[in-house]
């Protein structure tokens, strides 16, 4: 029996762990092994497979298993620290419970959407996924099809995703689950700057005097940005912290400034400093007058719910939510005045003697001010006017692109930035901040891909809650989820994405490395690859691109989403997919494969497979013969080069420990927007290039109510969230017991006397009920996080109390991305 | 004025004419009773955790705080209420601490400690002072439930267990030494000795 | 159960010569699976309300856990949830910090603590270690859903040790 190079390895690691696992050897009665030969360990960095932090680690290598990582000391971001998931990672492979072979719901040998799950092979698995999409496109064309991606997928998965979707298939339904968390980031940066993400770094944190959360909870979302604003903070004595929040949670054990303010009244609270800083003489004029245009927004403009909905008819401007016209400053301090002390205090119940001091702080023109936001800014009916009022104030006192100066918007996962950004993997978006809608850009586009022109249709695709509402509707049938649980996460489950998934009209099928609660409502589960199983690279919130190489094999057939979506393109010629009349104009891509026109298309295959680093395996460029990941990258990179968005030749990310773009002449970019730290500032001091005439805008924005607050039958506000230890939906650290046991099961935290109300107490079954549906969970009065009397707060890591029945799908109308931190429920004793 | 002063000491200072000496006794008695039984329900008005929470400035603060604790909520539902803690049982030391307390009266007139910010302010003087006080009287308001002869050192995590059976046992430590801060928020701890 | 090196090297050359096998038979041992039960960390349907558990609480250990390698941050081995940390106080150190551990016999935290981001060393614990709960948690009295077959480095040492010695 004759084994390749791959096999052996992998034999030798199912002998070392089935010795280790199942021979139970005592530890302590062996000698120690102290020879070199046995112990030493491969080491190599990957970037933490969590949260947008983008630490990096190091990870440790023995007989093809993953037997240790620690926090990587030459990485900047997090200099040898990780938080407590971090030290886990080793661990999150290796769930006894890990997919190895696609499974088909069937029945008696036949697909049946009401089947039980059975192992396939994975040409039974492209077959019939083959057969359902060509047969949807035939029948409804290629709107009818749709993918759900990630913030986690790697750089290259998410470009190749992309490339299928819109240049092969012709379809931009596609999304990434970054739309939940980074879309009102997204739309506040393109609104002010005309380019997307934060112009400040990490470094900000080592030169800021004082520091604002706006709804932001680093203390257990970015533990270890917390870090870097503890250390500041304990280090130098004049250092202050101010935490808003609609609840108490653990940065406000940091804070000096502890603000609790009614839900939706950021926007008040922002406008007020805004008022404050004009009414006190406090704007810097010399910055203002160079670097600002002024505009106001369009009002009313509904709250993302489905067209019949009441609320959606009521609104005025709900079709032109996005719109606004040219302002002056003097019209903006006429429109800011009403924000004063007394109507700010009312809005947002906060003590006057706070909003006056947190107000001083911005103004005082001597204090590096740094603003941190993540979900609570975003996940908001108004979130892209929350950004845009936080860089207003910035923007107002010159405070930005300096160091210890600056808004920043903290992103969710790993690679939100990197790969749902600025690879473009949004339903309206293409690489490097061009949209479909553009013919220009579509242009540019269909050019670097060496596609004909007229394959990328002009009307942005569904976007995430907008395809559960298709799928509900039958109106998107083929649907194919990577790297994400959004059956746990997406709002409305009961009425929108169940349904959806369940329709019996539609063909789901979900990639992931683990069985869950999306694979469970799935027709067809894919096997996949996670993490060091594969070559990867991710993005972070501070423009910082990392490699890491494949350290390990994955279990059973699992492959990698990349691997998955190649191989599936060689099922399709352009004739069945790409319309007939492009096709005539253009006979040489007749009759080719959608593997051969994306992907084997003279870049993408550029590069041999003698260019990989030797040591490490690589199942996707072994599978399809060339250095797929460098040629992806390398075609990717090109939409960037020399416009703003520059990214470093491949290899040498797999040196660095991270760049952060735009990497010009081999040196990244710390500060853009500035002259001497940015290579593209050269029109003025500070040049928002992103606009054509150099200046960022100040947006006149009003306080509008939020689409659901508490009333005599759902009488309390919920907020979910993440807690420290579980990574989103917990997939991966539900199954490390470490983390598990640290916090086993979601809870519903409730104030003591909100609980006494009820007659309830600590540890009692509730339902936590909304308009849409329900969850049972237990009441927690005492713990990290303190709500307000008023508002409860559930996290959503738990597949066994999906808190995502309850909360609703109003979105902001701008941006699409859903307000996770407000809806009314009431919570009664089950 | 002086006139009247002098007219009633020299009436407080004759006998009596009107009454008996018996009816004096026993009316002196029954008066010293009244006083003496009114005096001390007064006191003991004071003794309770609605007189304590009857100012907000405890009810907001320190109170919100012990909510949180075990000395209020606990798997046998026995707690301690703030005198439980805060007021001596013996007479002597509750009168000597309630000579103390009209220093608290005058800082609820004066609102020294009347929000958040002002109470954080002065919270490690506020803790000091009972720190001291039990540390004093070698934590005798612990000791009142939580009796050392009786401690079941096996029931005890490994951890309790080792110091109660040295420390504490050895009259080295008292309670307060390694339980502060068990029912509210600690101040700013910079100092304090095994901080 | 416990096995003579013999026997374990006897059944790594088992292993080794059906190595090929091994990994066929590994590739679809799959079985089917209740489509309503695929979630390993639900186990109900997605239309139903499972019965949450209770609460636990957190455990209380007899000595330290192991780590699982070294750079592991290690488990708190006791109750913790009653310990305050704040900008003002941290009652952690004031067991673990080194002026505290002869009186305490706790373990004094590790000398890591005390380097700064630029690998200075200082005087006591370094600020951007203050908040020890981002790293260290408790455990609580739960049975983890899934198991976790993570295998310990020392056991893969000791197994390619053998290796070469047979």
């Amino acid at each position: 029996m004759k084994m390749n190079r791959r096999e052996f390895i992998k034999a030798n690691a199912v002998i070392a762990a089935a010795g280790a696992a199942g021979l139970a050897l005592p530890t302590k009665a062996s000698n120690l092994i102290t020879s070199s030969e046995f112990t030493k360990l491969e080491w190599n960095k990957a970037p933490c497979r969590f949260c947008g932090t983008g630490c990096s680690v190091m990870v440790a290598r023995k007989e093809g298993r993953i037997v240790a990582t620690q926090g990587d000391p030459d990485c900047e971001v997090n200099r040898g620290l990780t938080c407590i998931k971090g030290y886990f990672l080793s661990k999150i492979m290796y769930g006894e419970d890990r997919l190895k072979t696609p499974m088909l719901r069937m029945t008696n040998g036949k697909f049946d959407k009401n089947g039980d799950f059975t192992p396939i092979s994975w040409d039974k698995a492209f077959d019939i996924m083959a057969e359902k999409w060509k047969a949807t496109i035939k029948k409804k064309g290629p709107t009818a099809i749709g993918m759900f991606g990630s913030g986690q997928w790697t750089v290259w998965e998410g470009y190749a995703a992309s490339k299928l979707m819109k240049a092969g298939f012709g379809s931009n339904n596609i999304d990434p689950n970054a739309r939940h968390c980074m879309a009102s980031a997204v739309g506040g940066f393109m609104r002010t700057f005309g380019i997307d993400e934060p112009m400040g770094c990490y470094n900000d944190m080592e030169e800021a005097d004082k520091f604002v959360l706006w709804g932001s909870n680093m203390a257990e979302m970015h533990p270890i940005l917390w870090t870097r604003v503890t250390d500041r903070r304990l280090s130098a004595p004049h250092v202050r912290v101010a935490v808003l929040s609609t609840y108490r949670h653990r940065s406000f054990d940091l804070a000096d400034l502890p603000i609790i303010f009614t839900p939706q009244a950021d926007l008040a609270v922002l406008n007020y400093i805004a008022n404050y800083i004009i009414q006190n003489n406090a704007v810097n004029w010399d910055f203002v007058k160079k670097h600002v245009n002024f505009r106001k927004g369009m009002t009313d403009i509904g709250y993302g719910l489905r067209p019949t909905h009441p609320l959606q008819q009521q609104a005025q401007n709900a079709d032109k939510a996005g719109a606004s016209s040219p302002s002056s400053f003097e019209e903006f301090k006429k429109f800011v005045a009403e924000y004063d002390i007394d109507k700010a205090h009312e809005i947002s119940a906060v003590p006057k003697h706070k909003l006056l001091e947190l107000a001083k702080w911005y103004a005082d023109p001597e204090t590096r001010i740094t603003s941190f936001w993540t979900m609570g800014a975003n996940q908001h009916t108004r979130g892209v006017w929350c950004n845009n009022l936080l860089y207003n104030i910035h923007l107002l006192t010159g405070k930005i692109a300096t160091p210890g100066c600056s808004p920043f918007s903290l992103t969710g996962q790993p690679s939100a930035c990197g790969t749902a950004r600025e690879v473009g993997t949004f339903s309206h978006r293409l690489p490097a901040d061009m949209v479909v809608a553009n013919p220009k850009h579509r242009a540019i586009t269909e050019k670097i891909w060496k596609i004909p022109s007229g394959i990328i249709p002009p009307k942005p695709g569904y976007h995430a809650v907008l395809q559960n509402r298709k799928l509900k509707d039958g109106e998107l049938n083929c649907y194919w989820v990577q790297v994400n649980n959004n059956m746990q996460a997406a709002p409305n489950m009961n009425e929108e994405g169940l349904p959806g998934y369940r329709n019996p009209e539609n063909f789901i099928v979900v990639s992931d490395p683990y069985p869950t609660v999306t694979t469970q409502a799935a027709d067809l589960v894919l096997p996949t690859a996670m993490w060091v199983e594969k070559e990867g690279a991710y993005g972070n919130a501070e423009r910082r691109t990392q490699f890491w190489y494949q350290m390990v094999q994955a279990p059973g057939e699992s492959k990698s989403d990349l691997w998955q979506l190649v191989e599936f393109s060689k099922r399709f010629i352009t004739d069945e997919v790409w319309p007939k009349e492009v096709l005539d104009a253009n006979p040489s891509y007749k009759g080719k494969t959608l593997f051969d026109v994306l992907y084997k298309n003279g870049q993408v295959d550029k590069f041999p497979l003698s260019d990989r680093a030797e040591g490490y395996d690589n199942q996707e460029s072994e599978a399809f013969g060339f250095y797929i990941q460098k040629g992806l990258f390398e075609e990717y990179a090109t939409f960037g080069r020399g416009h703003g968005h520059d990214l470093a030749p491949f290899d040498d990310y797999h040196e660095a420990h991270g760049l952060r773009w735009p990497v010009v002449d081999g040196k990244e970019t710390l500060w853009r927007f500035k002259k001497g730290s940015d290579p593209y500032a050269k029109r003025a001091e500070w040049d928002f290039y992103g606009k054509p005439d150099g200046k960022a805008i100040i947006f006149a924005l009003p306080y509008e109510p939020p689409a659901e607050s508490p009333d005599a039958d759902y009488d309390l506000w919920l907020c979910t969230g993440r807690v420290l230890e579980h990574w989103h939906s917990g997939s991966m650290t539900q199954r490390v017991p470490e983390l598990y046991k640290a916090f086993p099961n979601a809870v519903c935290y409730m104030h003591p006397v909100d609980a006494k109300k009820r007659g309830l107490r600590r540890g009692d079954e509730v339902i936590v009920q909304s308009r849409r549906g329900e969850t049972k969970t237990r009441v927690e009065t005492r713990g990290r996080n303190k709500p307000p009397e008023g508002l409860v707060y559930v996290p959503w890591f738990d597949a066994s109390q999906l808190i995502n029945k309850v909360t609703l799908d109003a979105t902001d109308p701008i941006s699409k991305q859903t307000d996770f931190k407000k809806c009314a429920v009431k919570v009664i004793k089950a | 004025m002086i006139e009247i002063l002098k007219k009633a000491w020299r009436i407080l200072c004759k006998p009596s004419v009107h009454y008996s000496l018996g009816f004096l006794t026993v009316g002196g008695f029954v008066a010293g009773i009244i006083f003496w039984g009114g005096f001390n329900t007064a006191l003991e008005a004071t003794n309770t955790e609605k007189f304590c929470i009857s100012c907000h400035e405890m009810r907001d603060n320190v109170y919100q705080e012990l909510k949180t604790t075990i000395h209020f909520t606990n798997r046998s539902g026995v707690r301690a209420t703030c005198p439980d803690c805060h007021v001596p049982h013996k007479w002597t030391n509750k009168i000597a601490r309630k000579m103390q307390a009209s220093k608290e009266v005058w800082g609820k007139i004066f609102g020294t400690i009347n929000t958040r910010e002002k109470f954080e302010a002065h919270r490690r003087e506020l803790a000091e002072h009972e720190w001291a006080r039990l540390k004093a009287n070698d934590s005798l308001e612990c000791r009142n439930c939580h009796n050392f002869n009786y401690m079941d050192f096996t029931r005890q995590s490994p951890r309790a267990a080792r110091a109660h059976s040295t420390a504490l046992a050895s009259g080295e430590k008292t309670c307060i030494d390694c339980h502060k801060g068990i029912a509210h928020h600690l101040p700013d701890m910079k100092g304090v000795k095994g901080f | 159960m416990k096995t003579s090196k013999k026997s374990f090297a006897k059944i790594t050359a088992l292993l080794m010569l059906t190595g090929t096998a091994f990994i066929a038979v590994g590739a679809v041992a799959e079985k089917t699976i209740r489509g309503d039960h695929f979630a390993t960390l639900r186990h109900a349907p997605l239309n139903t309300e499972p019965t949450p558990p209770p609460l636990t609480n957190e455990k209380e250990h007899h000595g330290s856990l192991a780590r699982n390698y070294p750079a592991q941050a290690p488990i708190i081995p006791h109750q913790a949830h009653k310990y305050q940390i704040n900008r003002k106080v941290n009652q952690c150190l004031s067991c673990h910090d080194r002026s505290r551990v002869h009186e305490s016999k706790a373990p004094m935290i590790a000398i890591s603590h005390y380097l700064t981001r630029n690998n200075h060393f200082l005087a006591q614990v370094s600020p951007r270690r203050y908040f020890c709960t981002q790293c260290h948690v408790s455990q609580e009295s739960s049975t983890p859903l899934v198991k976790n077959t993570f295998v310990d480095v020392d056991k893969l040492v000791e197994a390619s040790a053998n290796k070469k010695q047979h």
